[in-house]
């Protein structure tokens, strides 16, 4: 236990720990206040403005219709369509937007969650590499020589403190947004399924968040060095992305998309993502008749898959060494 | 007198990029209770593996470690709590103060809070505690690294260079607290390369070359065993010293002339040089046999003496044969 008090210490003093989650935390409270400045209660004079503006542009998109159908007529196509219905009119889409809490925060976990893993990659990596880089890992061996446990307790304390991070950004995040249903929007139809699925979302984040400050820590324990970490990230982004995306593009590889870490994010996060192949020249279609282009399904599941054994074989990796290699 | 730390054949290579390199080679050292032993040897002759490989930071090939009586590596994780150390310049975070430093040490070991006061105390930082590190000279930074090693109040206290940055009151203080220390009953091994100090401080010696062991024992023993059997010799009238050389040269001795006196080498006798000058009436007023000091015994037994116009390479030592019963020749 005392080595867990040491190194939670050391955690919440070091530097970048205070700098950078701080700075997270203003991102995501940046946002959230821009979401909520950008929102209003919907007034009556609001609404009765919007209606007038929604039947407005409908008798103008009915006098466009008519004037087609005389000038085309016989000749006119039969597709099917008899002209604007009203119903697609909305005065909601006329009026100043509100915060519709229920439809907008399961939305909005995304963005905490990627600015938490962001910065849990950082802290993860810097955790770890910065004690090899300036010999504070070698000084504390020699007062606590089992490697294994060390590494263990580095990361069990890195982990649990950027959850505990993580839920309180996810707490200020949650109190803006309900802050700008209540004011400047709804929050109703709030029902107990409604924050289960909330809850499930959450949780789905938080592990993003884990996972990718474990990732910044093995990599940065593997190489010794935080630079190690950041560089393996920065070479992902560029060589990873945006290289495999212009490379695959030219060959034409069939769902390249699926190559790309923002799709499993948005899937892991939103339960599954569909990648639609629209430069195929087949087409799939159903009983009903409708074509579609070929699809691929990626659910939570496969992306969860692929990062789990991403951060167990980068983590097993890092461990190993941490047995094996001599500390010089 | 038991032995606090005891090494036999030690080896351990590197892999590099021209090929394995020998770090240790069947080196050997023993420190018994209580003692400052000076652990001396070239850039590049294994000290510091030699200590990393104590610690546990690195892996032998072979050979037999034992400290305060349990085998290492196995049993470090137990005797590791009596052992403070500091391997070369440890490095801290810049942003911490000394008394977070070591504070945090402090809590890593189990230990009480108020060691942290006693051992910035005993280095002379309890006034800088609260500054950070990065505010701190080198020697200062190097106070903190003997008070790291100190928090634990080990038995035996290994330190790496820790006169490292120091000023001369420094080093006094240094050597002064390592006396405190050894009186006390701590073991203290130091690497150093300030080999006045360690003649000073230390009881006894080991020299390593090449990853070997080259010489061990007390420090006068040493000395003794390595000296040249040289003698001064300076007379009541230094104008007498043309006279005498021509004496001493035709009895057989081979000897140097300097401005003041003659110094005489391969004297085993030197009662007979006071009394073959006397039957010429020139008498001597100092008739001293000239010890080696340490410096001179270390550049003589690792090779490494200055050459004029010559660069060494720091692979450029003495690697003494290996002996079936002792392991080395010294």
């Amino acid at each position: 236990m005392s080595l867990v008090r040491a190194e939670r210490r050391r955690f919440f003093k070091r530097r970048l720990t205070r700098w950078v989650f701080p700075i997270g935390l203003l991102l995501l409270v940046t946002i959230a206040s821009i979401l909520f400045a950008f929102h209003s209660k919907p007034t009556p004079e609001a609404r009765a403005r919007g209606e007038a503006a929604a039947e407005a542009m409908y008798q103008e998109q009915v006098r466009y219709y008519e004037q087609y159908k005389r000038e085309c007529g016989e000749k006119c196509p039969d597709d099917g369509w008899t002209g604007p219905q009203r119903t697609d009119f909305r005065a909601e889409d006329f009026m100043p937007p509100s915060f519709d809490f229920k439809a907008q925060y399961g939305e909005l976990f995304l963005v905490w969650a990627a600015i938490m893993a962001m910065v849990a990659f950082l802290l993860g990596a810097s955790f770890v590499g910065a004690e090899w880089a300036s010999g504070a890992m070698m000084n504390l061996l020699t007062w606590q020589p089992k490697r294994m446990k060390v590494l263990g307790t580095k990361l069990g304390v890195l982990l649990l403190s950027v959850a505990a991070l993580s839920i309180l950004a996810l707490g200020v995040w949650t109190g803006i947004l309900w802050a700008a249903g209540e004011l400047r929007g709804t929050t109703e139809g709030l029902t107990p399924g409604v924050w289960q699925s909330f809850g499930l979302t959450a949780l789905r984040g938080l592990g993003m968040i884990l996972a990718f400050a474990a990732l910044g820590f093995g990599l940065a324990s593997i190489g010794r060095h935080t630079g190690l970490a950041l560089g393996a990230a920065l070479a992902v982004v560029i060589v990873g992305q945006v290289g495999l995306t212009i490379l695959f593009q030219m060959i034409r590889v069939q769902f390249w998309e699926q190559y790309l870490v923002p799709v499993h994010i948005f899937a892991w996060m939103n339960k599954e993502m569909k990648l639609m192949d629209y430069s195929s020249p087949e087409t799939v279609c159903d009983n009903a008749g409708n074509c579609n282009p070929p699809e691929l399904l990626i659910t939570w599941q496969d992306s969860g898959s692929i990062a789990l054994g991403l951060v167990v074989v980068v983590l097993a990796f890092a461990f190993w060494q941490m047995r094996r290699r001599d500390i010089s | 007198m038991t032995a606090v730390l005891e090494i036999q054949g030690l080896r351990k290579t590197y892999r590099a990029r021209g090929g394995p390199r020998r770090a240790l080679d069947g080196f050997e050292m023993y420190v018994e209770a209580g003692q400052v032993h000076g652990f001396l040897g070239p850039n590049g002759s294994g000290k510091t593996t030699t200590l990393r490989t104590l610690l546990g930071l690195i892996k032998p090939d072979s050979g037999e470690m034992r400290i305060l009586g349990h085998e290492l590596p196995r049993h470090l994780p137990s005797v590791v709590g009596q052992v403070g150390a500091i391997v070369e310049s440890p490095q801290f975070f810049a942003h911490f103060t000394a008394r977070d430093t070591l504070s945090l040490l402090a809590d890593a070991g189990s230990l009480p809070k108020e060691r942290v006061d006693w051992a910035l105390e005993l280095v002379g930082l309890r006034e800088r505690a609260k500054e950070r590190v990065k505010t701190y000279s080198l020697g200062m930074k190097q106070r903190l690294a003997v008070a790291s090693a100190l928090l634990k109040q080990p038995k035996l206290l290994i330190l790496d260079e820790p006169a490292n940055g120091l000023d001369p009151g420094g080093i006094r203080e240094m050597r002064d607290m390592m006396a405190t220390l050894s009186a006390g009953g701590m073991t203290v091994v130091l690497s150093s390369h300030i080999l006045g100090e360690i003649q000073l401080i230390c009881d006894s010696v080991t020299i390593i070359s090449l990853g070997r062991r080259v010489a061990a024992g007390p420090v006068a023993e040493v000395l003794q065993a390595h000296s040249s059997g040289q003698v001064k010799v300076a007379l009541e009238t230094p104008a007498d010293l043309s006279a005498a050389a021509q004496v001493l040269i035709a009895a057989g001795f081979q000897l140097q002339a300097n401005a003041d006196h003659l110094t005489l080498s391969g004297v085993d006798k030197p009662a007979l040089i006071a009394r073959l000058l006397a039957e010429r009436q020139l008498y001597v007023s100092e008739l001293t046999p000239v010890t080696a000091d340490l410096e001179s015994v270390f550049l003589e037994l690792t090779g490494t003496a200055p050459v004029p116009g010559q660069v060494r390479s720091v692979d450029q030592s003495v690697r003494p044969e290996l002996t079936p019963q002792s392991g080395v020749n010294s």
